[in-house]
C-alpha cells in the first residue's frame, strides 16, 4: 500500500463516518449510526495496516504519521461516546476534527520513507504512540466539548454535560499517564534513564499536572464550570505545545531527542 | 485573608511566597547541589521525612489548621498548578546541562532543577500530597484503592527519583577491540575506575539500502526526491528523472578512470557503496549514466551532474541497527559474555551496559563501540511507584466507565 491510496481510502471512510454522523444527528437506529462508522474505522486502519506492513515498521515515526493515528482514533472516540451517552452531535464532531488532520495529511503528507533509526526499534514503540494518540483523541473531544460549552451554547451548562467532559478527561488522562509512563520504562532501557527533562518530557509533565488540576477541581468545586473548563483548554494548549509545539519553540531546537520527523 | 477556612488565596499566597523566598535564596548562596544527597544522608533524609509528616499529622490533627489544611483541595491545586507554571518556564527558558557553569541566568532558571524556586514549590507539593496519603490512610477503605495506587505510586517516583539521583552513576566508556576496558569518563568528563572490564569482541552495523536523491537549488519545496534501492535493483521515478539501477556494489573501491571515478568490487577494510545509474529525463529525453557513492573515509564520493540545474547523489547510509559483542569481567571473577545493541541494554551486578555510539566516521568499518553504563540504586523505589501508578490508571480508566454506568 503506498502513500498515493491515501486520498482514496480516506474519501471513502469520510462518507462512511458522515453517513455514521448524519444518522446519529438525525436520531435513525443506532445499528445505522454504529454500522456506518464501523465501516469507516476498519477502511481507515486497512490503510494504517497496509502502510505499516508496506514501510516494513508501524507508521509512527514522522508528524504526518501519527496525524494517521489521530484521524483513525477520533472517530473511534466519537462511537465508543456516542454509544455509551448518546450525544448526538458528537459523531459530528469527531468526524469535522478527523477531516481537518486528513486534510492537513493531504496537503503535507512528510515523508514516509522505511528507515527507522536504531533508538525506534523497540517493542515500546507502538503502544507507547496508540495510547498517546488514543489520549489526545479523549482530550480533544473534551476540549472541543470545552470550547461548545463556553461560547457556543446559549442556555445554561447541565451537569450531563459537565459528566461528558469528566469522563472524556479522566479517561484521557488514564490513557495519558499509561503514555507518560510507558515512555519512562523504555526511556531507561534506550537511553539510560526514565526521565531527562528533555524538551518533550517537560511539556508532557506540564500536560499531565495540568489535567490533574482540572480532575481536583472538579472534585473540589462541582458547581464552577466555567473556571473548569477554562482548565481543560488551557491544559489542551500545553498538550499541542507537546505533540508538535516544540518542533517550532526556540527553547527547544536542537535540544529534544524526540525529534525523529524533522528532515 | 488567613481567615479559616483557607482557600486559593491562601494556597496561591504560600506559592508566591515561596516563589520569592526561592529567588532570594538562589541570588544570595546560588544554585542547589544535590550530590549531598548521597548515601547515606538520601535514606536518612527520607525516613526523617516520613517520619516528621506523620507525627505532625497525628500530634496536630485537630489542634493546627494548617495541617488538616495541607490535604485539602485548595492546597493541591494551587501547588500543583504552581508546579505548571514552574514546568512551563522550565520548557520556554532553553535548559543547560548542569555541569556547564552559567550563573545568575532568569535568576538560575536556565537549570531549573537546581533553582530555589522550583524546588521549594516541588517539595511543598510533595509535602501536600504526603499529608493527604497520610489522612487517607489513616481512615482506609477498600475503594480508596485507585486513590492510593495513584497517590503511593507517583509519591514514591518523585521521592525515589529525588533522593536516588545523587547515588546515580552515569559513565560513558570507549572501547577498543581486543582490549578490555575498565576505565570511564563521568559527565563531568574525569576519569573513573570500574569494578567492571569490558572487551570489545566484534562491533557490527548493519544499514539500511543505500538511497538515491536528487539535490540542487531549483527542486521544488516540499516534494519528495529520495529513493530507496532496494535489493534486486530496480527503477524508482525521481521528479523527471527515471533512474535505473544497473549495478550495485555494496562493497566497492574507487579507481581513477580517465577523468571520471569507476568503482570496482573491494571486499576489505574501508569498502564503500556505490551504484551505477542511467538517467533518463521523460521531458527532455536527456539520458546520463556513471557511479554514484556515497563515499568514506577512504574513498571519495561521486554524484552524476544530470543537468545545470540537479545532480544524483547517495547521503550516507543509515544505519538499521548496530551492537557490539562484548566479555564483561567482574571483580568476583565472574565472566560473562553479552550481545549489547540499541534498546537492548546488557545489565550485571547492578550495572546496566548501553550500546551509546561507535565510530561514526568509519561507520560499518568502526573499530571503536562506546558504551554508556548507569547504576541506580534506588531504580526499584522507581518502579514500583510507576507500577502502581501504571495499575492505578488502568483502575482509574474502568471507574470512569463505572460511574457513567450509575448514572444511565
Amino acid at each position: 500500500m503506498s502513500w498515493d491510496y491515501f486520498l482514496l481510502f480516506a474519501i471513502v471512510s469520510l462518507c462512511f463516518w458522515s453517513f455514521g454522523a448524519y444518522a446519529a444527528w438525525r436520531e435513525k437506529r443506532p445499528v445505522f449510526v454504529h454500522g456506518f462508522t464501523i465501516v469507516g474505522l476498519v477502511v481507515f486502519f486497512t490503510f494504517i495496516v497496509g502502510m505499516w506492513i508496506s514501510l516494513e515498521r508501524p507508521p509512527m515515526r514522522t508528524m504526518g504519521e501519527t496525524r494517521l493515528w489521530y484521524s483513525f482514533f477520533l472517530p473511534l472516540v466519537g462511537i465508543i461516546t456516542y454509544s455509551r451517552w448518546k450525544y448526538k452531535w458528537i459523531l459530528s464532531f469527531s468526524t469535522i476534527l478527523s477531516l481537518v488532520f486528513i486534510y492537513i495529511n493531504i496537503l503535507k503528507p512528510e515523508i514516509h520513507n522505511k528507515t527507522l533509526m536504531p533508538a525506534l526499534q523497540s517493542p515500546w514503540f507502538a503502544p507507547h504512540v496508540i495510547v498517546y494518540m488514543f489520549a489526545y483523541a479523549m482530550l480533544g473531544a473534551a476540549a472541543v466539548m470545552a470550547i461548545y460549552l463556553l461560547w457556543k451554547k446559549k442556555q445554561k451548562i447541565s451537569p450531563m454535560e459537565m459528566d461528558l467532559c469528566d469522563n472524556l478527561a479522566n479517561v484521557g488522562l488514564s490513557f495519558l499517564t499509561l503514555g507518560l509512563l510507558s515512555g519512562a520504562l523504555w526511556a531507561k532501557e534506550a537511553w539510560g534513564h526514565y526521565w531527562s527533562w528533555d524538551p518533550k518530557e517537560t511539556w508532557a509533565a506540564a500536560t499531565w499536572l495540568s489535567y490533574l488540576c482540572y480532575i481536583h477541581f472538579r472534585l473540589h468545586k462541582r458547581n464552577e464550570y466555567r473556571k473548569a473548563l477554562v482548565i481543560l483548554l488551557v491544559s489542551f494548549v500545553l498538550l499541542q505545545m507537546c505533540w508538535y509545539g516544540i518542533n517550532y519553540l526556540p527553547s527547544a531546537q536542537g535540544a529534544s531527542i524526540h525529534t525523529y520527523n524533522m528532515r | 485573608m488567613w481567615k479559616q477556612p483557607w482557600g486559593f488565596k491562601e494556597g496561591y499566597s504560600i506559592c508566591i511566597g515561596l516563589f520569592i523566598t526561592g529567588a532570594m535564596l538562589q541570588i544570595s548562596i546560588g544554585k542547589i547541589n544535590l550530590d549531598a544527597l548521597a548515601y547515606p544522608v538520601n535514606l536518612i533524609s527520607g525516613i526523617g521525612y516520613f517520619l516528621l509528616l506523620t507525627t505532625l499529622y497525628f500530634k496536630y490533627k485537630r489542634s493546627s489548621y494548617i495541617v488538616s489544611w495541607l490535604s485539602s483541595y485548595q492546597a493541591a491545586i494551587s501547588s500543583m498548578s504552581s508546579m505548571v507554571f514552574m514546568i512551563v518556564l522550565m520548557g520556554l527558558i532553553k535548559q543547560t546541562p548542569g555541569y556547564i557553569s552559567m550563573e545568575g541566568n532568569f535568576i538560575g532558571f536556565s537549570k531549573m532543577l537546581s533553582a530555589w524556586p522550583f524546588a521549594l514549590l516541588f517539595l511543598w507539593m510533595i509535602i501536600i500530597l504526603s499529608m493527604t496519603i497520610i489522612r487517607r490512610l489513616n481512615h482506609f477503605k477498600w475503594s480508596d484503592i485507585s486513590f492510593m495506587l495513584n497517590h503511593i505510586g507517583l509519591l514514591l517516583a518523585l521521592v525515589g527519583s529525588i533522593l536516588g539521583s545523587a547515588d546515580i552513576q552515569k559513565l560513558e566508556m570507549t572501547t577498543m577491540a581486543g582490549r578490555p576496558e575498565w576505565r570511564a569518563l563521568n559527565e563531568r568528563k574525569e576519569v573513573v575506575e570500574l569494578p567492571l572490564a569490558i572487551e570489545l569482541h566484534k562491533f557490527s552495523i548493519k544499514e539500511y539500502p543505500p538511497k538515491l536523491m536528487l539535490i540542487g537549488a531549483s527542486l521544488p519545496k516540499g516534494k519528495s526526491a529520495t529513493f530507496l534501492v532496494e535489493p534486486g535493483l530496480g527503477t524508482g521515478q525521481l521528479l523527471d528523472w527515471t533512474i535505473s539501477v544497473k549495478k550495485y556494489l555494496p562493497y566497492a573501491a574507487s579507481v581513477p578512470s580517465g577523468d571520471t571515478l569507476r568503482y570496482v568490487e573491494f571486499h576489505s577494510f574501508g569498502a564503500t557503496n556505490a551504484i551505477y545509474v542511467k538517467a533518463i529525463n521523460r521531458k527532455t529525453g536527456i539520458s546520463r549514466e556513471g557511479w554514484v557513492s556515497c563515499g568514506n573515509f577512504m574513498f571519495p564520493y561521486n554524484a552524476i551532474k544530470l543537468d545545470d540545474k540537479v545532480s544524483l547523489v547517495m547521503p550516507e547510509l543509515e544505519p538499521q541497527r548496530f551492537y557490539s559483542s562484548v566479555t564483561v569481567y567482574l571483580e568476583s571473577k565472574k565472566v560473562q559474555d553479552a550481545t549489547i545493541e540499541v534498546n537492548k541494554p546488557f545489565e550485571i551486578d547492578g550495572w546496566k551496559i548501553y550500546q551509546l555510539s561507535y565510530d561514526e566516521s568509519k561507520c560499518r568499518w568502526s573499530e571503536v563501540s562506546v558504551f554508556q553504563l548507569v547504576k541506580d540504586p534506588w531504580l526499584p523505589v522507581v518502579y514500583t511507584g510507576i507500577i502502581m501508578m501504571v495499575v492505578g490508571a488502568i483502575c482509574m480508566f474502568t471507574m470512569a466507565k463505572k460511574n457513567k454506568e450509575d448514572k444511565v
